[in-house]
């Protein structure tokens, strides 16, 4: 997948584009509206990563010359405004997400996997996770043919820690993406704790669960 | 006091002094004024008689007697001419007795001497103190009933006139004052008068309010533009410790203080949206139309913030009508409320604690939801304050940052919504939120 990113923080840009390379997505980096068009003119990408506020221009004024270029892509507004009228120009603009800053990378590339998903139509058959296998899509995780229960909030966990497996993931950047702006500022609370250790139980009925791995004072990861 | 009750205390009091002052010396005034007219007209029958005497002799009186005299038939006046010796001169008037006939009577007399032909004459005219004053009673009465009239006339013409005078600093109350809710958003219309203290005080008045303004604005955009140019460093950090986390050489040590790093820095994030939040309310960036059944946003709420019940074991009760539709609000900020309120109560709850919600109408027919708690509760130095940014009850406990309350009062603040707590410390807090009728559906 061919990403560009189009924001004039350096430092930021590079962040970005250090995260999404490991995750075996294919950057190119932009700094105004005009290097932004530059290179939607000469390449075809897949995602389109907008900032607003460029020192050019509103990169809401690029999004509609863009799209003549590059219909295809996927477009996220990432934005320090946040504010909704901004949201809702965006969206009817054509932009397919909005992500207001400061937001995770793991948000990011989460959000970018559900729209490759609805987009380009991107079919992700059951994946196997130890001795289960899992449909991110369906929403799902089956032993053999046996689908397991969980929760709502328990798959959210689940999936978000599969989407970026080989990844230890702190208590809060799930709390933060289980319960968005409702996530509490305790930070030492353990409902991540508990819904952990409810998934476990539920799948250890069926076969073990060394794959979730507990890392000591820092979170949780699932190792492949 | 009402200013226009004093005016009209002050002016009706100050003419009934007056009043009371001229009928007491009314008797006097009447008996002056009559005694004067006595002396005068007595003045005026001797000019008469010593114009006669000159002009036709002294026998055109005397007839060839001695002396004479003569009186009106009940004796009220009576005039002699006598001689007199010639060393006598008098031109008095005085009151004495005189007798006549048989009666002796209290009598006005003027007594003159004049000279005719070298001999001196002594000429008395009299009148009888009764006759002078007989016309005194009637007299106060009909000045009484006239004055008594004209005080009532202009009671009333006080009455009227002070209200048309006053009338605009009233208005400057009600519309500058009263029904003024801050921040001031519509534009302060001058009040019309040609009184130039009203004047003065409205112009003050409306010069005050806008400079609130200007500096409820200043205030305002500085915290949404600080908040909203924190964003960016702190999207940076966030962005670069998450890369870091994920680096294989970190050493488990060190990536326990990454994680540390990251929770402060998610303060300083959560701090600066609050804030960005509570400007954006303020800056009315929400619209106002959806319809909101308070039962279904609580029943949300639950499902949402039920996991946060469990650790203390706490008991959430809702017992709300669904019958109650509330109109022309924002969804999204009146579940923020109500979270934010929930979330508190049981943040700041005791273990097995319970939190209660219920409703009720008052009398006005408003409506109104009730959060009850049996947490640590608010100590009454306190209570003022929890609204207020960044204060924070119960100091020693080290949870929350003191925004929560703030966002609930901006809310209510935008929907007209009021918000009383009532709070006994160690037993717990009751949030009482009404919503007024015109709200519900």
């Amino acid at each position: 997948m061919k990403v560009l990113i189009v924001e004039d923080e350096k430092t930021l840009a590079y962040e970005m584009e250090t995260f999404l390379k490991k995750a075996f997505y294919l950057c190119d980096l932009a700094h105004t509206v005009a290097q932004g068009l530059e290179k939607i003119e000469i390449n075809s990408y897949d995602f389109i990563l907008l900032d607003l506020g460029l020192p050019d221009g509103d990169g809401l004024t690029l999004l509609p010359k863009a799209k003549k270029y590059n219909p295809e892509a996927a477009y996220i507004i990432l934005t320090a405004r946040g504010n909704l009228e901004d949201r809702i120009t965006g969206l009817d603009l054509g932009a397919d997400d909005y992500l207001a800053k400061p937001f995770s990378l793991l948000e990011l590339q989460s959000r970018m996997q559900a729209i490759a998903r609805r987009k380009f139509n991107v079919k992700e058959e059951a994946l196997p996770l130890g001795e289960f296998s899992i449909d991110l899509q369906k929403r799902f995780i089956n032993f053999k043919e046996q689908q397991i229960e969980l929760s709502r909030k328990e798959f959210d966990v689940l999936s978000y820690l599969f989407l970026h497996k080989n990844r230890v993931l702190t208590r809060m950047q799930l709390s933060e993406h289980i319960w968005g702006t409702f996530a509490d500022d305790d930070y030492d609370s353990n409902y991540i704790d508990a819904h952990i250790k409810n998934i476990r139980k539920k799948l250890n009925v069926w076969a073990p669960t060394e794959w979730l791995e507990t890392v000591r004072g820092v979170g949780y990861r699932i190792k492949k | 006091m009402k200013l226009s009750a004093k005016l009209i205390y002050f002016i009706t009091g100050s003419k009934l002094a007056v009043v009371l002052l001229f009928i007491l010396s009314m008797p006097f005034l009447v008996a002056r004024i009559a005694s004067e007219y006595t002396n005068y007209s007595l003045r005026d029958q001797q000019a008469k008689v010593i114009r006669d005497v000159h002009r036709n002799g002294i026998d055109y009186y005397l007839q060839g007697d001695d002396s004479f005299g003569s009186y009106t038939m009940l004796k009220e006046e009576y005039i002699s001419l006598q001689p007199a010796t010639p060393k006598l001169q008098l031109d008095t008037i005085k009151t004495a007795r005189r007798k006549v006939e048989q009666d002796t009577l209290n009598y006005r007399v003027l007594s003159h001497t004049f000279k005719i032909k070298d001999k001196n004459y002594l000429l008395e005219i009299g009148k009888t103190v009764g006759s002078i004053n007989q016309y005194n009673k009637p007299l106060q009465r009909i000045a009484l009933y006239v004055l008594m009239g004209l005080i009532a006339l202009t009671i009333v013409i006080d009455l009227i006139f002070t209200r048309i005078l006053i009338r605009p600093l009233g208005k400057i109350i009600q519309s500058k004052l009263i029904n003024r809710k801050f921040p001031f958003k519509d534009e302060s219309v001058p009040v019309k008068t040609s009184t130039q203290d009203f004047k003065y005080l409205d112009e003050s008045l409306i010069s005050l309010m806008d400079q609130i303004n200007i500096d409820f604005e200043k205030e305002r955009e500085f915290t949404a533009n600080a908040s909203h140019e924190l964003m960016t460093p702190i999207s940076i950090l966030q962005n670069k410790m998450e890369n870091l986390l994920a680096d294989d050489q970190i050493t488990e040590d060190v990536a326990m203080r990454i994680v540390g790093m990251m929770k402060t820095l998610d303060r300083l994030k959560k701090i600066s949206s609050s804030l960005l939040f509570i400007s954006r309310i303020e800056n009315d960036q929400f619209v106002k139309l959806a319809s909101v059944k308070p039962a279904d946003l609580l029943e949300d709420i639950k499902e949402e913030i039920s996991h946060r019940l469990e650790d203390k074991g706490l008991t959430l009760t809702i017992d709300v009508t669904d019958k109650v539709t509330l109109k022309n609000v924002n969804h999204d900020l009146l579940f923020q409320l109500f979270y934010n309120l929930i979330n508190n109560a049981i943040k700041y709850n005791v273990e097995q604690g319970s939190v209660v919600i219920t409703d009720a109408f008052n009398k006005q027919g408003d409506y109104m939801v009730i959060i009850k708690d049996t947490g640590i509760g608010i100590a009454p130095e306190d209570i003022d304050f929890i609204f207020d940014r960044f204060r924070k009850a119960n100091l020693t406990e080290n949870v929350g940052y003191g925004l929560g309350l703030s966002i609930v009062k901006s809310i209510a603040v935008y929907h007209n919504i009021d918000i009383k707590v009532a709070s006994v410390v160690k037993q717990g807090s009751t949030f009482t939120i009404t919503f007024p009728k015109g709200m519900l559906v």
